[in-house]
């Protein structure tokens, strides 16, 4: 619009200046001072007057004028330039990219603005800023990068799930991730890799929503942080926006780009676990008994058995172009990620488009993004609630050293062959379109419609084989497979209208939309029993092919089937609404029995909103925002909810008496209130459904009947969060000194929960909107200092500090109890509560102060109670610094967690002195610890930790060459990277920064330690070159 | 011409806002919910497919009881038949199965929840059924459910609650106190009612999965034996009314008149649960009777099943002197009655699982540490910090091993038979017995309990106390479901035993769990928690 504006003025002012006879025309190109390429859109203005023109395609530019005047040149991104004319009349002009700058503009949410017009608590990192390395999803490129967002990965598996959290946990339930916008498209949030059975060592951890972009696709990610940013997606706001923008086309000149990475990663840190020698004499010295040795003459350490050092690869080339009307950029990736434990890994194909065209002398744009991927998961058998015989990991812990790799069955689950008889394979294609047109009705007014789709499809096909012995359904002698199918397909369509107009002194810029998404997700699972074969992929070809065998058997439609030919009765059922369908004889079919499950669920929103911003003398600044969402998850007069917001901000620096210190002073100040409907598929109506089904032990199938899976609720009504902010961003010493600092406080009410149903009902639990509060308050301050910048040296220091402090109020005697235990001796247990004036997920357990002199637990209290202890980090920081000399740069982060603790779940299952007297292995420190092999490992402060930490996250060096001007080869630059270099940490586990989900009764928690896939410490060399 | 391209301009303008407005309009959406795999039910219930939520209902009802743990624990090791002590680091679990024995539990026991939970959503779908208009045969089934629930809630917390199950959760549920709990039962199990019930003889699984004439008689016959504890909480005052103890008998006389009878060869009877002449109504569910055998097999039973068991349960010396035989040996043939079982040393044996293990090639079993696995008797001073091998194992259900195909050897298998017996014609008879007993009419009762002792192989007994009848129900119906039930009735449950001192007499019902308490204003923590 401002261009708009521009280009019109002058053409007002050629047809003017035909009138004046001194008149002359200044013509020139602007480029790019390193890559020489034309710059198009770059503003000329004449100094002082509103006379002014923008470049062409090529980055020329006519300008007519008069007398001796200076030309400013300003382009978004780069320095501006003011040039005295003088009696020239060719100026070329070449811009320098300002890296400052380039954060000047911001996306908030159906637009963007200068950073220097935002009103709200919003940040941008950009491509340049993300942290390199081995990057399986996005994330994880600005982890550490912005104040009071909280990055952490559930563990070092390849495309683990992320926890993020924006200015801290605001709910009590699962769903406290912020909303993800891709190009204009909200995600819904959903896992949409198929789920894994639980083939008896637990249920495997979430997958993270975003690994099918690859990380070189992305141009910016701008986080929407306080309410009045993030009320435009009302909706679903509450815990904050991403707003993730691809690569385009724009200002590219037919260039192509390769980047090609080889990394290698190891374990950062392991168990410092009892060899041979340690383990024979510690079982002595703690009860065994071992006259009788019944073990083998081994010395294996099972941590190397599971571990290996792993080699990942990617690549990715990018050709794109602009044109006159318009610019398009497309690339290929591919990645193949191995994780540091055997039979983990993730491998990504991924093409992406993005293409602009401009029609009717640019008047209507068309936008076209799409992405499509493909990604292969292997995963490793390692659950997140393994009971005493642990996953694979639990299993390489506790397994003594003097076994052979390859002992059978000793009372211990052998990791070798649990890695060998178990196969767990998805594979996850899925594309992401979003298209829009926008039209400028007239200079001030302009339309846009946007149409999205998300269209993912995930296979994820288990096999455990007869082979493997363990306690555990049946396995044994017959084996189980699965093959889950998923499918999620969500919709988008906006319309948006934009009125832009200059008012009196000011500025008014109005928004208004209408946004409709839906999102259908359907599955279907099919799962075998007793097969003949060991064969893993053969157990899944035999799961599949039996499963359609049946399904051929049938006529018409089913919610479920059974297929077992060897029981008395029951041998062949189906389940179905309505009308059942016919059965006819399936015949043999290679395993045991079959069954099959179909699932789904279809979901709405629909909102209306509008935005308005109006900029006074350019330095007082108005956002008022108000977005209403309909949502099917709510029922009755509950559907809609409405979320109004309102920012002040006040240019102080542009102020007349504003003291010359200051290059930029603004104060910002916010309100607004947003939602939350992040709860499970209509529960205000009553519904039932078949019971699960499934092949029992002992390979029958009982045939489910109808149970209620929902008991209405009709008053359920969206859980609100209101957000107050305040904060200055401030610019000093020629802005080399530049920052911002922040307060907020946000309030959530109507506490959307999962509560056990007062009894008798339909269902355990219901849902419910909890009438208490959850308070998250604190600050944020970033600053960035540019220590040097002359020409061949620069260096750049930078940090952010956050702190946020949470609590849970007007809850009066409700409480509730989270943070599941695991482990042997620990079934049932839990770690937290939620109790009134606490924070969220407060430590509640016996308080034992180590060990008494007969070494048992010097238990202080007799009840458990609460510790003052909470696992949520008081503190962030984060610490960046960069540097270039001539063609070297070399950048190094550091991030860290304070103030709060981690609960050792690992040790309190594992490293115990009782542990290690029935024959269990155990870390080196227990057989110091004095503690009593007679002593029972409760859950008690002796386990729960400090979680602080101050890690060395990334360090990179690069080298750019110079190439001739000519040169066939544009740019060139070779890097090294390392990631996770050391982490400095008093605390005893293998990694502070913990993720798991130890959810009890629907009740969400966090930093417990269980363990966790580890993570790596990576080192990647990279190459990039443009042609 | 500028003209020309402002029309043109307005012209365009209007037919794409008229286009777009359209196609906002159309997709505007009144956001009615639509259902891909479950069925939205009727406000009045009519939709309810009762054959299908009958089918619901026994599953949900063996998936109850089924496991180790909830209602099981609530029913067994609360007794003094089974206790799990914590095994250094093991069974600790948060002091959940101490609290159990040591009869310190509290109102936030995990098991405790679950249970009430588990047996209180039973009767919600039991009423859900009787709105929806089920046939004749069809209520009876769901009455005679509603019955069993409302008998273990009422036994076990006391008070039950109720509410119309047309309601939504937001209305808050009534509370029935024992006399209207018991007037429920009386009314859904009353002759009219069981008429309509089909009858199942023996050896009928899927029969004896479901409400038959024979299972209502025998819920009917247990609910009278103990009607006078129902009512008044098992205070010393309560006594047995002499036409309670008739219908006790009537109904025993009518299970007979259906075909069941008492069946030699004690373990047999638990090989084959479906089959057997005593099995009057079996649960089924996952893992079938594999709960009470891997809860106390030791990990290095690994020769008969798949991955070991969990070593926990055990029984007290104090339960293992109430049978006939030798203290020091439990060797097939040493004089012990066969109830107590057998420890062969070539295999696991039956029963009560008594010193040093063997597996099927005679070597002798060790523990994890290298110690032989020898179960003792004795137990040490402590609940906490048991070895491996304290205590002696109760088993019932055997482990089936797996048969090699080329060498016929024995292998592990997985676990035991798929069902499990919840009542037993034993347990009637028993009843009968006793009823006959309380009426007066001991010499009856004493010919029954010989002609039991007989076929078990035990030396009859001279004359019958009431202590007589407790300990033969003990011996007779061991991790039954029904031990602590049985004491109560006797006046023992509060007496100390091993571990456990006295307890005090709010301890005859558990606590209602905190979270039902602070979720329905209308219930009221029962005294003393």
């Amino acid at each position: 619009m401002r261009h708009f504006l521009l280009i019109m003025a002058s053409v007002c002012w050629f047809s003017m200046g035909s009138l004046y006879a001194q008149e002359r025309t200044v013509t020139g190109t602007v480029t790019d001072s390193k890559t020489g390429e034309g710059l198009p859109g770059v503003n000329v203005l004449v100094v002082g007057t509103s006379n002014g023109a923008t470049t062409d395609f090529d980055g020329k530019f006519k300008l007519s004028i008069e007398g001796d005047v200076s030309l400013k040149f300003s382009y978004i991104g780069y320095k501006p330039q003011t040039v005295k004319v003088g009696t020239r009349s060719v100026l070329d002009i070449k811009l320098q990219e300002d890296v400052e700058q380039l954060s000047e503009v911001v996306v908030v949410g159906y637009g963007q603005v200068e950073s220097r017009d935002a009103t709200g608590a919003v940040e941008r990192v950009t491509s340049k800023e993300f942290n390199g390395g081995v990057i399986s999803s996005p994330e994880q490129l600005i982890q550490g990068k912005s104040a009071g967002v909280q990055i952490t990965s559930a563990s070092g598996e390849p495309g683990a799930g992320v926890s993020i959290r924006v200015r801290g946990s605001s709910s009590v339930r699962n769903g406290n991730n912020p909303l993800f916008v891709v190009d204009g498209i909200p995600l819904s949030g959903n896992d949409v890799t198929a789920g894994g059975p639980d083939g008896g060592l637990g249920t495997s951890a979430p997958r993270n929503p975003l690994n099918f972009l690859n990380p070189n696709d992305i141009e910016s990610m701008d986080i929407l942080k306080d309410a009045s940013a993030t009320a435009i997606y009302g909706a679903r706001g509450a815990n904050g926006v991403i707003l993730i923008t691809t690569k385009s086309g724009k200002g590219l000149g037919k260039q192509i780009t390769y980047n090609a990475n080889v990394s290698i990663s190891a374990p950062a840190n392991r168990y410092d676990l009892l060899n041979r020698e340690q383990y024979l004499q510690g079982v002595e010295d703690f009860g065994g008994d071992l006259t009788v040795l019944r073990f083998d003459n081994a010395d294996t350490d099972w941590q190397d058995e599971i571990f290996r050092t792993a080699v990942s690869t990617k690549h990715d080339v990018s050709y794109g172009d602009s044109y006159e009307t318009g610019s398009y950029r497309a690339s290929l990736g591919y990645e193949n990620q191995n994780g540091i434990i055997e039979s983990a890994s993730l491998e990504r194909f991924n093409a992406r488009l993005n293409w602009n065209q401009r029609l009717l002398d640019d008047k209507l744009t068309f936008n076209t993004s799409a992405n499509v991927s493909r990604v292969n998961d292997s995963f490793a058998p390692i659950t997140n609630n393994a009971g005493f015989q642990g996953d694979l990991l639990g299993a390489a812990l506790i397994a003594p050293p003097t076994l052979n790799p390859d002992f059978q069955t000793l009372g211990f689950l052998n990791p070798n062959n649990l890695l060998e008889y178990n196969q767990d394979l998805a594979e996850t294609n899925r594309v992401l379109i979003n298209i829009s047109a926008d039209y400028d009705i007239t200079e001030d007014l302009n339309f846009r419609v946007n149409g999205g789709l998300d269209y993912a499809t995930s296979v994820r096909n288990t096999a455990t084989s007869r082979d493997l012995v363990i306690d555990a359904r049946g396995i044994t002698n017959n084996g189980r497979a699965s093959s889950v199918e998923n499918v999620n397909r969500s919709t988008l369509f906006e319309a948006l209208l934009n009125y832009n107009k200059k008012v009196g002194e000011g500025n008014l810029d109005i928004l208004a939309g209408y946004s409709y998404q839906d999102f259908r997700f359907t599955g279907t699972s099919v799962g075998g029993f007793g097969y003949e074969t060991s064969d893993l992929s053969a157990m899944i070809n035999q799961t599949i092919e039996a499963g359609n065998t049946v399904r051929g058997a049938i006529n018409g439609d089913y919610q479920q089937f059974g297929y077992d030919p060897d029981a008395t009765d029951n041998a062949f059922f189906t389940n179905q609404f309505g009308q059942a369908p016919t059965l006819g004889n399936p015949g043999s079919i290679p395993i045991d029995a079959v069954v099959e499950n179909n699932f789904g669920n279809y979901n709405e929103l629909q909102s209306f909103f509008g935005r308005v911003n109006y900029n006074v003398l350019d330095k007082y600044l108005f956002t008022a925002t108000l977005r209403t969402d309909g949502s099917t998850r709510f029922g009755g007069n509950n559907k809609y909810g409405v979320f109004p917001s309102g920012a002040f901000a006040w240019r102080i620096s542009d102020e007349d008496w504003a003291s010359d210190a200051f290059d930029n002073l603004k104060l910002r100040l916010g309100y607004g209130v947003t939602g939350n409907q992040e709860i499970p598929h209509n529960l205000h109506q009553r519904r039932q459904s078949f019971g699960g089904i499934d092949i029992n032990a002992d390979g029958g199938i009982q045939q489910p009947g109808r149970s209620n899976v929902a008991y209405e609720n009709p008053d359920l009504r969206w859980e609100e969060t209101a957000m107050y902010n305040g904060g200055f961003d401030f610019g000093f010493i020629n802005n080399r000194l530049t920052g911002s600092v922040d307060y907020y406080y946000k309030n959530t009410t109507d506490l959307l929960i999962q509560i056990f149903s007062p009894q008798p009902a339909a269902t355990d639990f219901t849902w419910r909107n909890l009438d208490a509060n959850v308070i998250n308050q604190g600050f944020e301050l970033m600053m960035d200092y540019v220590v040097v910048d002359n020409g061949d040296l620069t260096w750049n220091v930078g940090f952010n500090v956050s702190r946020n402090e949470n609590r849970v109020e007007n809850l009066g005697a409700f409480f509730f109890d989270t943070g599941n235990i695991f482990g042997q001796g620990l079934s049932g247990d839990f770690a937290q509560r939620i109790a009134n004036n606490q924070p969220l997920f407060a430590y509640y357990m016996i308080e034992s102060d180590g060990f008494d002199e007969d070494g048992f637990n010097d238990i202080q209290e007799g009840e458990r109670q609460l510790t003052g202890q909470f696992p949520i980090p008081l503190w962030n920081f984060g610490f960046n610094t960069t540097a270039s000399y001539k063609n070297f740069d070399f950048a190094v982060y550091m991030n860290g967690q304070g103030g709060h603790h981690i609960y050792n779940n690992t040790a309190n299952a594992f490293f115990t002195a009782g542990s290690l007297g029935s024959g269990r292995n155990v870390t080196e420190d227990v057989v110091e610890s004095g503690e009593s092999p007679s002593n029972t490992p409760i859950v008690s402060t002796n386990f729960l930790e400090k979680g602080d930490f101050l890690r060395l996250q990334n360090l990179s060096v690069g080298y750019n060459f110079d190439l001739g001007e000519n040169s066939f080869i544009k740019a060139m630059r070779v890097s090294a990277n390392a990631q996770n270099l050391f982490v400095l940490t008093n605390y005893s586990g293998i990694d502070p920064e913990v993720s798991n989900t130890a959810t009890r009764n629907g009740i969400p928690s966090f930093g417990i330690d269980y363990t966790p896939f580890p993570r790596p410490r990576t080192l990647t060399v990279g190459l990039n070159v443009t042609f | 011409m500028l003209h020309f391209k402002k029309d043109m301009k307005m012209k365009n303008f209007k037919s794409f806002l008229l286009t777009t407005l359209a196609i906002t309009a159309f997709s505007c959406t009144d956001l009615e919910v639509e259902e891909l795999d479950s069925e939205v039910i009727d406000e009045d219930l009519s939709s309810v497919n009762v054959s299908e939520n009958l089918t619901n209902l026994y599953n949900s009802f063996g998936a109850a009881l089924l496991n180790q743990e909830n209602t099981y624990g609530l029913m067994e090791i609360t007794a003094d038949a089974q206790l799990v002590p914590t095994r250094g680091t093991d069974w600790g679990d948060g002091g959940r199965w101490r609290q159990f024995h040591q009869h310190t539990w509290t109102s936030s026991n995990p098991d405790v929840l679950r249970s009430w939970n588990d047996l209180n959503r039973l009767t919600f779908i039991t009423n859900q059924i009787l709105l929806s208009g089920p046939d004749a045969q069809e209520e009876a089934e769901t009455k005679y459910m509603r019955a069993l629930a409302t008998f273990l809630i009422l036994d076990l917390w006391g008070k039950v609650p109720d509410r119309d199950p047309s309601a939504p959760v937001i209305e808050d549920p009534v509370i029935l106190n024992r006399e209207e709990a018991v007037a429920r039962i009386i009314e859904d199990l009353s002759d009219s009612q069981i008429s309509n019930l089909p009858s199942a003889g023996p050896g009928d699984p899927s029969n004896l999965r479901v409400a038959s004439k024979a299972s209502a008689l025998f819920l009917r016959a247990k609910f009278f034996l103990n009607k006078h504890i129902l009512l008044n909480g098992g205070n010393s005052g309560a006594t047995a009314e002499n036409a309670d103890m008739q219908r006790v008998i009537s109904d025993v006389d009518a299970i007979t008149a259906e075909g069941f009878s008492i069946q030699d060869d004690y373990f047999s009877i638990f090989e084959e649960p479906a089959t057997s002449s005593e099995s009057i109504y079996i649960i089924t569910g996952d893992n079938g009777s594999t709960f009470r055998i891997a809860n106390t097999l030791h990990y290095n039973h690994n020769f008969i099943l798949s991955g070991g068991g969990w070593n926990g349960f055990a029984t007290t010396s104090d339960f293992y002197s109430l049978f006939e035989g030798p203290e020091d040996t439990n060797a097939p043939g040493s004089g012990q009655e066969e109830r107590r079982g057998f420890v062969p040393n070539d295999n696991l044996g039956r029963g009560m699982i008594f010193g040093q293990q063997y597996n099927f090639d005679g070597e002798a079993l060790e523990t994890r540490g290298g110690a032989p696995l020898f179960f003792t008797s004795e137990m040490p001073e402590e609940i906490t910090g048991h070895g491996e091998a304290t205590g002696v194992r109760l088993i019932k259900y055997p482990p089936i091993p797996e048969v090699n195909e080329e060498t016929g050897e024995l292998e592990p298998g997985n676990g035991g038979p798929p069902f499990q017996i919840f009542m037993r014609y034993a347990d009637a008879w028993l009843m009968k017995a006793e009823a006959l007993h309380r009426n007066g009419n001991t010499s009856e009762a004493l010919v029954m309990i010989n002609e039991l002792r007989e076929l078990r192989e035990a030396t009859p007994l001279a004359n019958l106390s009431d202590q007589d009848i407790i300990d033969e129900r003990g011996r007779e119906l061991y991790i039954e479901f029904w031990r602590r039930q049985d004491l109560i009735r006797f006046g023992d449950f509060l007496e100390p035993w091993l571990y456990k001192p006295q307890s005090d007499e709010s301890k005859l019902v558990f606590p209602i769990p905190i979270t039902a308490v602070s979720t329905n204003p209308n219930l009221e923590q029962n005294p003393g928690y």
